[in-house]
């Protein structure tokens, strides 16, 4: 009798775990409508628009924005924030998503990641915002990127240090101007307090996306006037190739600013000695664009000088930066498109523009808004955009995964490992051999 | 034979039938993307998985009730293992032939466009950054089943003998092992970029491939070697004692005590760690990706510069699908990288099967 109730028992166990098994997938299918949760708060569940955030420095800032239109419209939005460092995070997300079924309606994407998603994306072409700017993203399904940020990059400058060494930033259009201001620098570095003129990072583990990324798109576009095509990046598209004689001036750019570097930092310094080097004024200039803002401020070391952003200009007359949207936001076709059209419209409007300005600290993408926020380089960025003087950023349209290639040669570089004809040899060399992958 | 009731027999194969189509319906209705709602009044519930189980159940109860004396047992054994069989085909057996069947496309994470066939498997040998990456797993697991098993066993010695604080020696040769190999291999970077280069006045090990190399060794023999030590105790241990006393009455120094003695009679635990560093230093992942990320140039290899110097094979499957969004493509690598892995578990298995008759 005994053995027949705890094998009762048992088989029990085992149904009652199958069923309670099943019962959660089941809940999980239904409740793809419906998932409004524990984030947002708001009677008309079962419409809510899901927002795929891939930021989580603004997952507080974007609720408050999804709250403030929910008690407008009464549309509700949900954000899920899913990523740390690398955008990769967001991507895969999406790719389970898909997977599962489950797509937000509005997600995050960058420029090579569109591709990935052709025929799936929503046209957002006509819309009222597109009016409002020129960062949109367009490829062959219509304009399906809506831009919410700006970042720009060129050699960020300490303005405080070069106003007391005399060095005109004006003058930093070229690389004589640039050599003149470098050994001007150089040869005051005691009295100033530096220990390197230039703070430059090519480790290519630490660093990477840095030179990979950032500075290689210099390379691209450095000059271009704002959404003009490249040559040098149709060039790249076509497989891998490289002009010898603009890459030849552009390493012997980098070739300058690593006689004027810690030799240190530039072979095996992270970004957060980096950041500590400038943050302590011991560098007048540094490799890094406006996303530095935010971790300038939020170093001890930073005493308030104020910065700016000069041109990369390996050339004659390069007086751009690069800049523009360096992620977006997408619809999903086959979402709730007419709520997630409404809801970005809103976004580019006055209050919410205000809100990505002043509390999340983005220069805005349109001309609906004149606030800056108040990180370092904003006022630069924003001059440059105003003035049309932000180069466009193909950087991020090359083929996946480059930048970890090519910024080993930078590394190499830096360590002396190459010189500039060296350089300029094997960048292209293996730029070949990756688009031939 | 009349054993069964008409009831019972009527009742197993409606409940067999049923609960069939149940599966098929919903099985179709998933490939197809499509839902089945019943209205509840207060908004549509999807019942496609609920229909499954019921399937599922019915199709458990109509077996169960099937009527057959002489196959009873085995269906009710098949039953209870069941549950841990529908776990093995869901989590392992399924995705492997998933895995398989991607790498026969262009699969990106996201859809299937086109099957290209063997294009995959093709391109990863026209990669010279690949065959690196091959190259240099292997070279790794060469000294790392030299080294770390080399070293594990005079730790062994050493904590076999009559040395005080033998515990503590046992328990901090052990500890690198609890400590998950990306905060190790952090670490380890942290000593090797800022610690000792400070001490030393020298450039970083990470810094060039081969001294990478190297440093990543080190790390892996640090943290495996405890681990190996235990299991040479346990061997070294389970030694007789009155055959040493006997082998040292004859006479026997204590190199030859070692030598003759100890060593053929842990012969069977000399495998199994020579085995357990072996697939477990080819799949060498966290503290290669916190030490280095694969970066690292070589500067002429198979005529090319390659940028994966310190890249190992597990790595570099991980940073294809993540990082260049070539999901097939590493697919295809996962499927080379199954196979080697299977061979060394195969010869393994045949090996330490052969010892333990000869013992």
């Amino acid at each position: 009798m005994k053995k027949k109730i705890l094998s009762v028992l048992l088989a029990g166990a085992m149904v009652s775990s199958l069923v309670a098994c099943g019962v959660s997938t089941g809940e999980e299918t239904t409740g793809t409508g419906d998932a409004s949760g524990a984030t947002t708060e708001t009677a008309a569940s079962g419409d809510a628009i899901v927002l795929l955030n891939g930021k989580p420095e603004i997952d507080e800032q974007l609720q408050a924005l999804a709250a403030a239109y929910t008690a407008e419209s009464g549309q509700a939005v949900e954000i899920q924030t899913v990523g740390g460092s690398n955008s990769a995070t967001a991507s895969d997300t999406l790719k389970k998503d898909y997977q599962a079924g489950t797509m937000p309606d509005i997600f995050v994407a960058e420029a090579n990641q569109f591709a990935n998603w052709e025929g799936m994306l929503a046209d957002m072409s006509g819309e009222a915002w597109t009016e409002n700017t020129e960062l949109e993203y367009v490829n062959e399904d219509g304009t399906v990127g809506f831009p919410y940020m700006v970042e720009a990059w060129g050699i960020g400058y300490n303005a405080d240090v070069l106003e007391a060494a005399g060095v005109d930033p004006s003058t930093l259009t070229s690389p004589a101007g640039y050599k003149a201001a470098f050994e001007t620098l150089e040869s005051k570095k005691d009295e100033l307090g530096l220990t390197a003129v230039v703070d430059y990072g090519a480790n290519a583990t630490e660093l990477g996306w840095s030179t990979g990324t950032h500075m290689f798109g210099q390379y691209l576009d450095a000059g271009l006037s704002a959404g003009a095509d490249s040559e040098w990046f149709d060039l790249l598209q076509d497989g891998g190739k490289i002009d010898a004689d603009r890459m030849t001036q552009f390493a012997e750019f980098i070739d300058l600013i690593q006689q004027h570097c810690d030799e240190t930092i530039a072979t095996t310094g992270n970004y957060d000695q980096e950041t500590a080097l400038f943050a302590q004024g011991k560098a007048a200039f540094i490799t890094q664009g406006s996303w530095f803002g935010a971790n300038l401020t939020g170093s001890d070391d930073y005493s308030g000088f104020k910065c700016g952003i000069a041109p990369f200009a390996f050339a004659d007359g390069i007086d751009t930066i690069c800049g523009g949207a360096t992620s977006y936001w997408a619809v999903y076709a086959d979402g709730n498109v007419d709520a997630a059209k409404a809801f970005l419209q809103w976004c580019s409007e006055e209050t919410a523009q205000k809100a990505f300005v002043n509390e999340c600290g983005f220069v805005s993408p349109f001309n609906t808004v004149s606030d800056i926020p108040s990180d370092p380089f904003a006022e630069a960025v924003n001059t440059y955009k105003s003035n049309g003087k932000l180069s466009p950023m193909h950087t991020f349209e090359k083929k996946d995964g480059l930048q970890n290639d090519t910024s080993v040669v930078f590394e190499d570089f830096a360590k002396g490992n190459l010189d500039v004809a060296g350089f300029v040899d094997t960048i292209s060399k293996v730029c070949e051999a990756y688009y031939a992958q | 034979m009349t054993a069964f009731s008409a009831k019972r027999k009527i009742s197993s194969f409606a409940m067999l039938a049923v609960g069939i189509v149940c599966i098929i319906f919903s099985l179709a209705l998933d490939c197809m993307g499509l839902k089945f709602f019943i209205d509840l009044g207060n908004g549509n519930l999807d019942i496609r998985g609920g229909i499954l189980i019921v399937g599922i159940l019915l199709t458990i109860a109509g077996i169960y009730l099937f009527p057959t004396l002489k196959y009873h047992r085995a269906i009710v054994y098949g039953l209870f293992l069941f549950p841990l069989l529908a776990t093995f085909l869901v989590t392992v057996i399924i995705p492997l032939f998933f895995g398989i069947g991607y790498s026969f496309t262009d699969w990106d994470g996201i859809r299937v466009r086109n099957v290209v066939g063997f294009e995959n498997y093709l391109r990863m040998f026209r990669q010279p950054g690949f065959i690196w990456s091959i190259l240099v797993t292997f070279l790794f697991v060469f000294f790392n089943v030299i080294l770390v098993n080399l070293i594990g066993f005079l730790l062994a010695l050493l904590c076999t003998t009559k040395i005080k604080a033998l515990g503590f020696f046992r328990a901090s040769y052990f500890l690198p092992n609890l400590i998950g190999g990306i905060v190790l291999g952090y670490i380890w970077k942290f000593i090797f970029s800022s610690v000792l280069t400070n001490l030393l006045a020298t450039k970083s090990m990470l810094s060039e491939t081969p001294t990478a190399l190297a440093a990543i060794v080190i790390v892996y023999i640090w943290q495996y070697g405890g681990y190996i030590m235990l299991i040479y105790i346990t061997g070294l241990t389970g030694v007789q004692a009155d055959t040493l006393e006997a082998a040292s009455i004859d006479g026997a120094s204590p190199c030859q005590l070692l030598t003759k003695i100890k060593i053929p009679m842990i012969a069977p635990t000399i495998t199994i760690c020579t085995f357990l560093t072996l697939t477990s230093a080819f799949k060498q992942f966290d503290v290669n990706l916190a030490m280095t990320n694969g970066a690292g140039s070589v500067s002429d290899f198979m005529g090319s510069y390659i940028t994966n110097g310190t890249e190992m094979l597990a790595l570099n499957i991980y940073s294809t699908a993540i990082s260049q969004n070539q999901y097939a493509l590493s697919q295809a690598k996962a499927v080379l990288f199954f196979i080697i892995l299977a061979v060394v578990s195969i010869i393994q298995v045949r090996t330490s099967n052969k010892k333990e008759v000869t013992l």
